[in-house]
């Protein structure tokens, strides 16, 4: 049994996934409201309404609670010597190993929400692919970003 | 010092003009097809012309700027470079180092050969965003056959300067030319019969007799044959089987315009393909840019001992969608492994010894979900379409069948410093690829495989802008750790390999 990468998201990531799933319902219930408002105008079936709250109630359940615990609980990373491992996923957990030899750059991105919270994103890319790790301290980030950028320049093409 | 500027052939404005055109083709299909609705009324509507007007503003302006290109474009070298340039307003200009070319891809269209003229695309390892670094519309054979000997001759001469002692042995390795396959007729017939695309030939056709039915007084017919059943039967029987065997000619006669005097050639490091009936094509594949070898056999060729290999290479043939290049269109399994192993000394190619395979626990992976979601669509047939509804029964069988095949077929190997998976999801897929060119491999567990600890293992290696990835599903957890902490160990491994 292979051993789970060592380091998680900073519990204010999940924090941030919870907004987002919050903005996200909101959005979803104004729609929502605004279909009862027709419905109640021009009569159409009342089961609209319980379908319409139902709908919102599953898909803020969903995205404010428990996708965001799920997602958190899987998301693992470690950046060793010769290569970067990283955990994610919410159904399915993709383990995804990365060789320092391969990473062709690096970079932080920062929205407003994770700015407000002190959170980047890093993605690093390869010839073919970009993985990301979500939702680390600044700070953290950039130190991260610094060290694979470090490493990936040290790691020689050996094989 | 001045350096002589070449420019291209006059024909290329021409070529340039019908490039235009054939992008403008279907919005003019379009237009016309709008038009065509209203065009019974009497009055002559001015506003009706204003799209043909336009059209035509519109190719005037691409017959100038064709043109303008063809004028304005000179090529020439300096300093090791070969540098490009064009435009009247912007100036566009390209200066390519020579060792950072890597190939020079031909294609001649039968407007070019009137002309003996050919297209030339400059490939460099820079030119990832899937356009070559430089095209030359139409130049004749002799003006291309300058442009490789000017930069072969600078490179031969660069190496000279930094290799003294192994000047002469360069030059006689630029001889060294091996015919490595070529297809011959028999060949192009036996890929023309199996190939995927006869089934969109066959709907295609089967399309066209459906039309054709419906002027042919069918009614009568059936009329006069209900009488007797069988007699109908014979009559369907025979429409079907020429609709087969027009779809079998047709294919025929697409495979040998695409692949006609199909040759690999090998040349030092590189791999030269041509092909072509009609419009012949050259590309060249720099053996170090290959990522990947995949060798697919779908069901029909694995039935007669035959495959397709293709190479997954770094490289862009021509534009998008030719970052996977068919290396042999079809072979014989028996004859491929002598080429294969011509052009890559440096992977083996043991394919026959026994895969790791997945285990037994992990079979109903394979088809239990897909039945279950396949179940409510049979019965949703089932019921909207009573009596014949039920056959959709059978689907479940072809589900579960396949799912079987798929269990038979997945598995991988590992070979000092090189990965093969074999994976099927209708072809056999047989995917070969080294240590150090594999990008990322990827281990895929959910909660029902976790249960069974059982996993799916994905590997990416580089080609075109998203990478080709190879996927074997439902292998032992075990089994795909080790995959991972073999790509892991580099170190290790090659101390291993040295010893």
């Amino acid at each position: 049994m292979r051993r789970e990468p060592e380091y998680q998201i900073p519990r204010k990531g999940l924090t941030v996934w919870r907004l987002y799933g919050f903005i996200y319902t909101f959005f979803l219930s104004i729609i929502a409201g605004v279909l009862c408002f027709f419905t109640y105008k021009w009569n159409w079936f009342h089961i609209v309404y319980y379908v319409a709250i139902a709908v919102v109630i599953i898909v803020g359940f969903a995205l404010i609670w428990l996708f965001p615990k799920i997602r958190w609980n899987h998301w693992r990373y470690e950046v060793r010597e010769q290569e970067i491992e990283i955990q994610s996923g919410l159904f399915v957990v993709k383990r995804t190993l990365i060789p320092m030899v391969r990473v062709q750059h690096v970079d932080t991105t920062q929205g407003p929400i994770l700015k407000k919270y002190d959170l980047a994103n890093i993605a690093i890319s390869t010839a073919a692919t970009t993985h990301v790790i979500p939702m680390l301290i600044t700070e953290e980030a950039d130190r991260l970003r610094a060290r694979i950028s470090e490493l990936a320049r040290v790691a020689e093409d050996d094989v | 010092m001045m350096y002589k500027k070449y420019k291209l052939h006059p024909v290329s404005a021409v070529i340039n003009f019908l490039k235009g055109i054939k992008e403008l083709l279907i919005p003019l299909f379009l237009v016309l097809i709008a038009n065509g609705f209203h065009s019974n009324a009497d009055e002559a509507n001015i506003w009706e012309y204003i799209p043909m007007l336009v059209f035509l503003a519109v190719l005037i302006l691409y017959l100038i700027s064709g043109i303008i290109k063809w004028l304005t474009f000179v090529y020439w070298f300096e300093e090791n470079e070969l540098r490009v340039e064009y435009g009247l307003f912007v100036k566009k200009k390209r200066y390519i180092p020579f060792d950072r070319i890597q190939s020079f891809n031909y294609k001649e269209s039968i407007f070019h050969r009137l002309f003996g003229l050919v297209e030339v695309s400059v490939e460099t390892a820079g030119s990832t965003d899937g356009r070559p670094e430089a095209v030359f519309t139409a130049i004749t054979r002799d003006a291309a056959n300058i442009i490789e000997k000017e930069t072969k001759k600078a490179k031969v001469e660069q190496k000279q300067d930094d290799e003294v002692a192994h000047s002469v042995s360069s030059e006689e390795a630029l001889q060294e030319v091996r015919v490595i396959h070529k297809m011959s007729t028999k060949d192009l017939m036996l890929l023309a019969t199996t190939s995927n695309s006869i089934g969109v030939v066959i709907a295609g056709v089967a399309a066209l007799f459906s039309q054709i039915v419906d002027v042919i007084p069918t009614d009568w017919i059936m009329e006069e044959l209900s009488a007797m059943i069988e007699f109908g039967i014979m009559f369907i029987a025979v429409l079907i089987f020429i609709a087969f065997f027009i779809a079998w000619i047709l294919s025929i006669i697409i495979t040998f315009i695409n692949y006609y005097d199909f040759t690999v050639v090998q040349e030092n490091d590189r791999i030269i393909i041509t092909r072509g009936l009609l419009e012949r094509k050259r590309f060249i594949i720099p053996i170090h840019r290959v990522q990947g070898i995949k060798i697919i056999e779908n069901p029909l060729r694995q039935l007669i001992q035959c495959a397709t290999v293709v190479v997954e290479s770094a490289s862009w043939g021509f534009g998008k969608g030719e970052t996977n290049i068919l290396l042999f269109p079809i072979i014989s399994k028996s004859e491929m492994l002598n080429p294969l192993k011509q052009l890559f000394p440096h992977l083996t190619f043991e394919l026959d010894r026994e895969f790791v395979r997945p285990p037994r626990k992990s079979k109903p992976h394979f088809y239990r979900v897909y039945i279950l979601c396949a179940l409510p669509m049979v019965g949703l047939c089932s019921y909207f379409f009573y009596p014949y509804g039920l056959l959709s029964i059978y689907i479940v069988f072809l589900i579960y069948f396949l799912g079987l095949w798929q269990f038979q077929t997945n598995g991988y190997r590992i070979i000092g410093n090189q990965l093969i998976l074999r994976y099927r999801v209708i072809n056999c897929v047989t995917f070969i690829a080294e240590k150090k060119r594999i990008q990322v491999i990827q281990r895929k567990q959910h909660y029902f495989q976790k249960k069974k600890s059982i996993a799916t293992v994905q590997a990416t290696v580089m080609s075109g802008a998203s990478g080709a990835t190879a996927k074997v599903a439902h292998l032992n957890e075990s089994d795909v750790d080790e995959i991972l902490s073999w790509f892991e160990r580099r170190k290790e491994m090659e101390k291993e390999d040295g010893t």
